[in-house]
């Protein structure tokens, strides 16, 4: 029994000592194991930073470039401007002097009318010419050119409208006693212009466009009405983003043909701190485009008087000098209903510069800044040089002939009686 | 941006005449001619809500005859574009118009010579 005990232990024991060397084996594999699991946990931790990582860079690099990418653009749409900015400034101004020009032979070729129209026709067209300048001049940054005088809101209103193609078509509108400072005076009215030409571009051919002025608590708002289709919803958000620019306006932005009314007005309100808004209905249907001008930009200044083209350039002077026209102009004043103490008789049209009156209100005007006397029915002035001096007459002698001269050129001016061949 | 100090100067006048005739066609030179004479019809009002230019020469024109040249001279005008104007005024009566007179003309001085002497000749 022991011996048949015997080989059944035994194999036990075989079994329990391959058991045992079983267990521990894979225990030895299993430590094994672990170890190569926590070392590829650790590296895939690592290559998770170092992922980690090269994306962080990456995204700055991104950054970078993009940043970089902007500025270059920044770079190149400023060069761009800067080029575009001097080439215009040299239209402007040609289209000045040109219009200088035009000016001076309307003058000058005046009284024919074939003529003159031909050169007003030109003079349109170099208006337009001028004005599209000033916007792409405006949109690269530059500027309108600068007035020197004050101009009346409704000579803004007027000189805008003559900036457009279809001028004929607009009527102005009440007058108020305001003027536009002169710094103003170029924004407001190039500003009006491309309202205008919006306006009248966008509505139908022969209806009319209206400016109002009128004077409001906060300045004076000169209204553009059309009788047009009027703008869309979307079409009025991009109009008020770009009437209110928080940025720059990137040249390349508007498109082909491009537009620049609205980006030219926005640059030029948010510039000299007036409003524009085009979000309401006009009465006819179109679009109402309102202009404020704050009181900050107003005056009441008068603007000057119309002074003669040839005007010379006296300096003026205040005090009153010893000069033919000076007496002429004193004696016109003063002495009007006694014929019989004239003194000698001075040149009609004296030849010597006068002081400039151009900047006083035409009703106290007597000489013209070109010399040229302003006749008054009442005081007459003999229109012969004296070379000689005077005989010696009675004062009898003296009354009676000046008294007869007198009644001659009565006669001879008054209106009441018998009138020329001419009269109808 | 420009510094303000660089801006340009703008020179050429503000509204355009084609403005001021409303675009209209401008009359002959012979309707009214330079040195025809306009003055103000006696007791006319001013039209309302009249044009700068207007009422410049309703100013000029009250103070007795003027001639178109005058009147364009002293709106700054072109004679064409006050001629205009001065037109629309006639038209509605505001404006009484004629030639200038004729020029004086001096006599022959012989003949007044001629004159006196046969004058101190018989009673002198």
């Amino acid at each position: 029994m022991t011996f048949a005990q015997g080989p059944v232990v035994w194999a036990l024991v075989v079994v329990a000592l391959v058991a045992v060397g079983a267990v521990l084996r894979a225990r030895a594999i299993n430590v094994k194991l672990r170890r190569n699991h926590a070392e590829l946990r650790q590296e895939r931790d690592a290559l998770l930073h170092q992922r980690d990582e090269l994306h962080v860079v990456h995204n700055t690099l991104l950054q970078r470039q993009s940043a970089e990418l902007a500025e270059v653009r920044k770079d190149a749409e400023e060069e761009t401007k800067a080029v575009l900015k001097a080439a215009v400034r040299t239209l402007q101004g040609l289209a000045d002097e040109q219009q200088v020009v035009i000016e001076k032979a309307q003058r000058k070729y005046g009284d024919d009318p074939g003529i003159l129209a031909d050169l007003m026709a030109m003079d349109h067209a170099n208006s337009q010419f001028g004005r599209r300048a000033q916007g792409i001049a405006v949109l690269c940054g530059g500027w309108l050119g600068r007035r020197e005088t004050v101009a009346s809101v409704f000579d803004v209103a007027r000189s805008a409208q003559g900036r457009i193609r279809h001028f004929d078509r607009v009527r102005v509108n009440g007058q108020v006693n305001f003027s536009v400072v002169s710094r103003a005076v170029e924004p407001v009215a190039v500003v009006l212009a491309e309202l205008l030409a919006n306006a009248t571009n966008y509505s139908a051919p022969g209806t009319p466009v209206e400016i109002n002025i009128q004077a409001v608590p906060t300045g004076v708002c000169l209204i553009v009405d059309d009788a047009g289709l009027g703008m869309g919803q979307e079409e009025k958000d991009r109009a008020a983003a770009l009437l209110s620019p928080q940025a720059a306006i990137s040249v390349s932005s508007l498109g082909i043909p491009p537009q620049f009314g609205f980006a030219v007005s926005g640059m030029l309100a948010a510039r000299y701190g007036f409003r524009v808004s085009v979000d309401s209905v006009s009465p006819y249907g179109g679009v109402r485009a309102v202009v404020l001008i704050p009181d900050e930009l107003l005056t009441t200044e008068a603007p000057p008087a119309a002074a003669p083209a040839e005007a010379p350039e006296a300096a003026l002077s205040p005090a009153p000098q010893v000069r033919q026209p000076d007496q002429w102009q004193a004696r016109a004043q003063s002495q009007p209903q006694h014929p019989a103490q004239a003194p000698a008789p001075t040149p009609l049209f004296p030849p010597t510069p006068q002081p400039d009156t151009a900047t006083q209100p035409l009703a106290q005007i007597t000489t013209t800044a070109g010399g040229l006397p302003k006749r008054r029915r009442k005081s007459p002035v003999s229109a012969v040089p004296s070379a000689e001096p005077e005989p010696v007459r009675s004062n009898e002698e003296t009354a009676s002939r000046l008294g007869a001269f007198q009644r001659g050129t009565r006669s001879g001016r008054d209106t009441t009686t018998t009138e020329g061949p001419e009269f109808q | 941006m420009t510094a303000p100090g660089e801006e340009q100067q703008v020179s050429s006048g503000f509204v355009r005449s084609y403005v001021i005739t409303g675009g209209r066609g401008l009359p002959d030179a012979e309707d009214l001619s330079l040195v025809t004479l306009v003055t103000l019809a006696p007791e006319s009002q001013p039209p309302p809500n009249p044009s700068p230019e207007v009422k410049a020469i309703w100013e000029l024109c009250s103070g007795g005859y003027l001639s178109v040249a005058e009147v364009a001279g002293h709106l700054g005008l072109p004679v064409g574009v006050a001629r205009l104007l001065l037109q629309d005024l006639h038209q509605q009566g505001h404006l009484l118009r004629r030639k200038a007179p004729p020029p004086a003309q001096l006599v022959d001085r012989k003949i007044l010579e001629e004159v006196l002497h046969g004058l101190q000749v018989r009673f002198g």
